[in-house]
């Protein structure tokens, strides 16, 4: 029977069949296709996750952390998962600190996933690493361990993202973030995620650190000061700023604001005021370069009310002085006994492009450039808008002059250093996270304003305006000398001035000889005795002196004490009449500048008119503009070595 | 005739059933590596099973192994004897599970009814209905003789039986099993000589019975859909087949490396039973897969060998049925898994998590090499004496 032999050969035949089918197919998937089917399968099983970078820490210039980023956990329970439960209960308990009894009954309504938001900290979530079937997620959160310390400067986080929504947070956002990593994941069908640590294909790259020039012991001063002020005047708010004139760091800024509800603020940068006659120096200060004004030169103070005339046919503006003098006035005694009447008179000898001219080279009516960002340019109106006799009086007096705080501050920082503005700078120092400098503050001279003579007789007259007889006599201290000058505002509400309402002011540099500090006192609106020598004059000198007895404020006390035992021998050539030599201001006035060497033009192409003008201006060139819209050219062009204080003609579209 | 063939030395048909136990062994070992590394992942309650599941296969393979020791020193007519006792167990058992009143023995797991529970015994009554149908078919056609070339004496009584059988498997429900255990039947009885005729005729008549099976169950139905359309693999349907063939397909040449495969990260259900052969494929490669159908390939022909000369017509349909039972369900796992047939739930024999699958193999294993041992020795009348009437043709 030979038929169930071929019977089993055709059995064989179509398993042969079947099972070269097999390995056909196989080698199609395996060796053909296994290209495509591979690049299926890690699209299906792998994902993209982001790593967070932390964010860098905001220190103050002392080291003291001002802004942190920490890691917290939230931890995530799978019961089903869990070994043991009841030693892993009696862990999460234990290091959680979440009650048992709550914890209980989350696992007696047998969820298949028990959430604790906590958050966290590392050493609590330690113990529950190695559990398996507790899951544990990492966030980093922002964290100011200062509190409320400076905190509308320093800013905030956006409240969904980790970036910066406000102040430095967002100013130096590109600094602080550092680059997040990237780690390829394995995922299983369900979306769960399992580490794969070879699998992390960029590490997360924290953010840099910034040294902050603020100064956390005398922004405290500051701001408690600040407070003390406005609680004992009623007043409506202030601003203090704290200024190293050599360098042009902040070093502290403080704010209190009614329209905030007496909350914190950042005015100090972004609210422009009428300064009044903390501004009298400025006017001063154009007199002096432009030789208008001889030490002798005097004019009457009309017994403290003059109708000034403001037209040829006769209009006159009424000026008053708060303190009325007789007889006549030279510049530093206009200066020391605060007349407005002699400033305005005095006013009348520039021409309104002079005295404009002077104010911007002071930093009015353009940011000051500072990291701060949505900062005021302030208020100061182009000479061609000008009511010519009426403004260049207001001008002398501190009025049609909006000024913020820092500007203010700004400007007296650079008679205080022998005539250079400096950019105001809130940052010190950025470190990479190594702790490597990637960047280090140093002086940045926009221009000279004023020559060192001048600088220096402006000094002068601050000293006598802060001395006796002075205005600012209040600020002064026992035993240091404190230049400086008050400033009383009417306060400008609803289209007038009122004259019940003032922003008192004071303008201070700290000490006389080889100044350390500029201080800006502002109180708004102060009920009672509301003149700036009443008011912020006693206030700076009390700050002045809580900076003085604390051994942390960055004061060089050695400095001090060598240099203010001369001061009161120190001559005063500017007030012998006989003696003095002559101002130095040579004429036309831009040769002056000679001081700083040429510098090259910055490249401003593609940017705005303002963004050009700022930089242009930073460097101490004078704008030209032709055309409105984006800068096109400059001439010379960028890159080009032209001396400080040429101008630089801006070719916009 | 094959049972008279002349033996020149006692030795010298041995090394085939020798190397079938080879090949046995080398498929249990790869097996149970296997279905370690497809089970790696999986966890039941928090305990990774990877290494429970490689120790029950291991214990499996040591039961089946002592079955397959004993079956092959036991006379393989034994099994002749026991055909229809064992037949009617096997009825019995299959009924089990369709009764409304014995859940308590069968549960319902994946929404069907395949396990009887006997308290220390735990197993699929199916899997002995494959071995069962193969010793029973074996036996009738043997002793029918020259008798199942005809209709209502040869192949009527083998249709009532296996479908009888089909049909009990087919409502626990399980139409791969069913069917299979229909396919063997139908080996055991075309290589006993029934004609080609009836064999179509029945072929047309169980293609009309199984399409209508899959259009009753959605399930059924969807898979169906899925294998004739493979160009919608990632709907629900046919995400089984879809993901056999991610896996199979990014293995490459040589695989991702034993245990390494990702696929079974809930995205392959029964990686480590019904779709072994695709983690086979992703970890081992396609130098994996062509050991493995090897194996199968040379387990296969030495089976047919073994039937080929086998003593009898008994030993040579049971022989040529036991391996056809292996051959041509790894077949199908293997076709399964790489979308050359629609998806069923058969496991890949001697290697698939599955203790039933894997104790039942191994014992016809140990049945196959009996036949193979007993070869060339003349049939004494006294075990012959029932059988002598079928196989003296």
């Amino acid at each position: 029977m030979a038929k169930p032999a071929a019977r089993i050969g055709a059995i064989q035949f179509a398993l042969a069949i079947g099972i070269l089918a097999v390995l056909t197919r196989a080698a199609e998937l395996q060796i053909v296709e296994t290209e495509r089917w591979a690049r299926e399968a890690a699209r299906q099983r792998t994902e993209r996750v982001v790593l967070p970078a932390r964010r860098g820490t905001l220190y103050d210039r002392n080291g003291v952390p001002l802004a942190i980023t920490q890691e917290f956990y939230h931890v995530g329970i799978a019961p089903n998962e869990l070994e043991d439960i009841r030693s892993a209960f009696v862990l999460l308990v234990r290091n959680l600190g979440v009650p048992a009894a709550s914890l209980n009954r989350e696992f007696q309504t047998r969820k298949r996933w028990i959430y604790l938001h906590g958050p966290f900290n590392a050493t609590q979530v330690q113990p529950l690493r190695d559990i398996r079937g507790v899951h544990l997620t990492g966030e980093f959160q922002r964290f100011y361990p200062s509190r409320d310390l400076a905190r509308p400067i320093i800013g905030s986080l956006s409240p969904d993202r980790p970036v910066g929504g406000a102040g430095l947070e967002a100013a130096l956002d590109s600094f602080l973030t550092g680059r997040p990593g990237e780690a390829v994941l394995l995922k299983d069908r369900a979306g769960r995620v399992y580490d794969s640590p070879n699998r992390k294909t960029r590490d997360p790259v924290a953010g840099n650190d910034v040294v902050l020039t603020l100064d956390a012991e005398l922004q405290e001063i500051a701001e408690r000061g600040l407070d003390d002020a406005i609680a004992q005047m009623k007043a409506e708010g202030g601003d203090v700023v704290f200024l190293d004139p050599n360098s042009g760091e902040l070093l502290a800024l403080a704010s209190r604001q009614a329209a905030s509800g007496g909350a914190p603020s950042a005015s100090t940068f972004t609210d422009p005021f009428e300064p009044g006659s903390t501004a009298k120096l400025f006017t001063a200060a154009a007199l002096l370069m432009r030789g208008r004004v001889q030490p002798t030169d005097a004019v009457s103070a009309e017994n403290g009310v003059w109708l000034m005339p403001t037209t040829s046919t006769g209009v006159t503006r009424k000026i008053e002085d708060a303190h009325a003098q007789k007889g006549s006035l030279t510049l530093a005694r206009a200066v020391q006994v605060s007349s407005n009447i002699a400033m305005a008179k005095f006013s009348l000898r520039l021409r309104p492009e002079e005295q404009f001219e002077t104010l911007r080279d002071f930093g009015f009516g353009t940011p000051t450039g500072a990291e701060f960002p949505g900062e005021s340019r302030g208020i100061l109106a182009l000479p061609d808008r000008w009511q010519p006799n009426y403004t260049r009086a207001s001008l002398a007096m501190g009025y049609e002059l909006g000024v913020t705080p820092v500007q203010l501050a700004a400007a007296y920082a650079a008679i205080a250093n022998d005539g250079v503005l400096l950019t105001p700078t809130l940052v010190r120092e950025i470190r990479d996270p190594s702790g490597k400098p990637v960047y280090q503050h140093r002086p940045e001279p926009v221009r000279r304003v004023v020559t060192p003579e001048v600088a220096a007789k402006l000094r002068e007259f601050l000293r006598e305006a802060a001395g006796e007889g002075g205005t600012g006599e209040r600020a002064q201290l026992t035993n240091y000398t404190v230049l400086g000058k008050t400033g009383t505002a009417q306060r400008y509400v609803n289209g007038h001035y009122v004259k019940t309402e003032h922003t008192a002011s004071f303008a201070a540099i700290f000490p006389a000889d080889h100044p350390q500090l500029v201080v800006i006192v502002k109180i708004d609106n102060p009920r009672g005795n509301y003149y700036g020598g009443l008011t912020a004059a006693p206030v700076t000198r009390a700050m002045l002196q809580q900076a003085l007895a604390s051994r942390r404020v960055a004061i060089d006390r050695g400095l001090l004490a060598t240099r203010d035992s001369a001061a009161p021998e120190a001559p005063r050539p500017v007030e012998t009449p006989a003696g003095a030599p002559p101002v130095v201001v040579s004429l036309p006035y831009r040769a002056a500048r000679d001081s700083t060497p040429p510098r090259p033009v910055p490249e401003v192409a593609g940017r705005s008119i303002r963004e050009a003008a700022l930089a242009l201006h930073r460097r101490g060139f004078r704008v030209s503009l032709r055309g409105l819209g984006r800068v096109v050219n400059t001439i010379p062009a960028a890159g080009e070595v032209a001396p400080a204080g040429s101008p630089v003609v801006v070719i916009a579209q | 005739m094959t049972g008279s063939r002349p033996v020149r030395h006692p030795g010298e048909l041995r090394w085939e059933t020798r190397l079938l136990g080879v090949v046995t062994l080398v498929l249990l070992a790869f097996g149970i590596a296997a279905t370690y590394g497809a089970a790696s992942l999986v966890t039941v309650k928090g305990q990774n099973v990877g290494l429970g599941f490689a120790v029950r296969q291991l214990s499996g393979a040591v039961l089946g192994g002592i079955l397959l020791l004993w079956a092959s020193r036991q006379d393989y007519y034994r099994w002749r004897q026991w055909a229809w006792p064992l037949l009617i167990l096997t009825i019995v058992f299959l009924v089990i599970p369709l009764l409304p009143f014995t859940r308590s023995i069968s549960p319902v797991l994946n929404g069907a009814r395949r396990w009887v529970d006997l308290g220390p015994i735990n197993f699929q009554p199916s899997e002995l209905a494959r071995l069962v149908v193969v010793i029973w078919c074996a036996m009738l056609a043997s002793k029918k003789g020259a008798q199942v070339r005809e209709f209502k004496k040869g192949v009527l009584p083998f249709l009532v039986v296996l479908g009888v059988v089909s049909l009990l498997i087919l409502l626990e429900p399980n139409l791969s099993m069913a069917t299979l255990v229909a396919l063997l039947g139908g080996l055991v009885l075309f290589t006993s000589g029934a004609r080609i005729g009836h064999f179509i005729l029945l072929g047309g008549a169980a293609v009309l019975l199984v399409f209508h099976q899959i259009k009753d169950a959605q399930y059924r139905l969807a898979r169906v859909l899925t294998f004739l359309n493979p160009g919608e693999a990632t709907t629900a349907g046919g995400f089984q087949i879809y993901q056999s063939l991610v896996g199979i397909g990014s293995g490459g040449l040589f695989g991702t490396g034993f245990g390494e495969g990702q696929q079974k990260l809930g995205y392959l259900p029964y990686a480590y039973s019904d779709f072994l052969f695709s983690t086979i494929g992703e970890e081992w490669g396609f130098v994996g897969v062509l050991v493995v159908v090897s194996l199968f390939a040379l387990f296969c022909w030495l089976g047919f060998r073994i039937a080929r000369t086998a003593a009898d017509p008994f030993g040579q349909y049971l022989a040529v049925g036991l391996t056809a039972t292996i051959g041509l369900t790894a077949f199908m796992h293997m076709a399964v898994s790489l979308g050359l047939m629609p998806t069923t739930g058969l496991t890949l024999p001697f290697m698939s998590y599955g203790r039933s699958s894997q104790v039942i193999s191994l014992l016809g294993t140990g049945i196959l090499i009996n036949i193979g041992r007993l070869r060339g020795k003349p049939r004494t009348p006294v075990r012959s004496q029932r059988g002598a009437a079928g196989a003296g043709k």
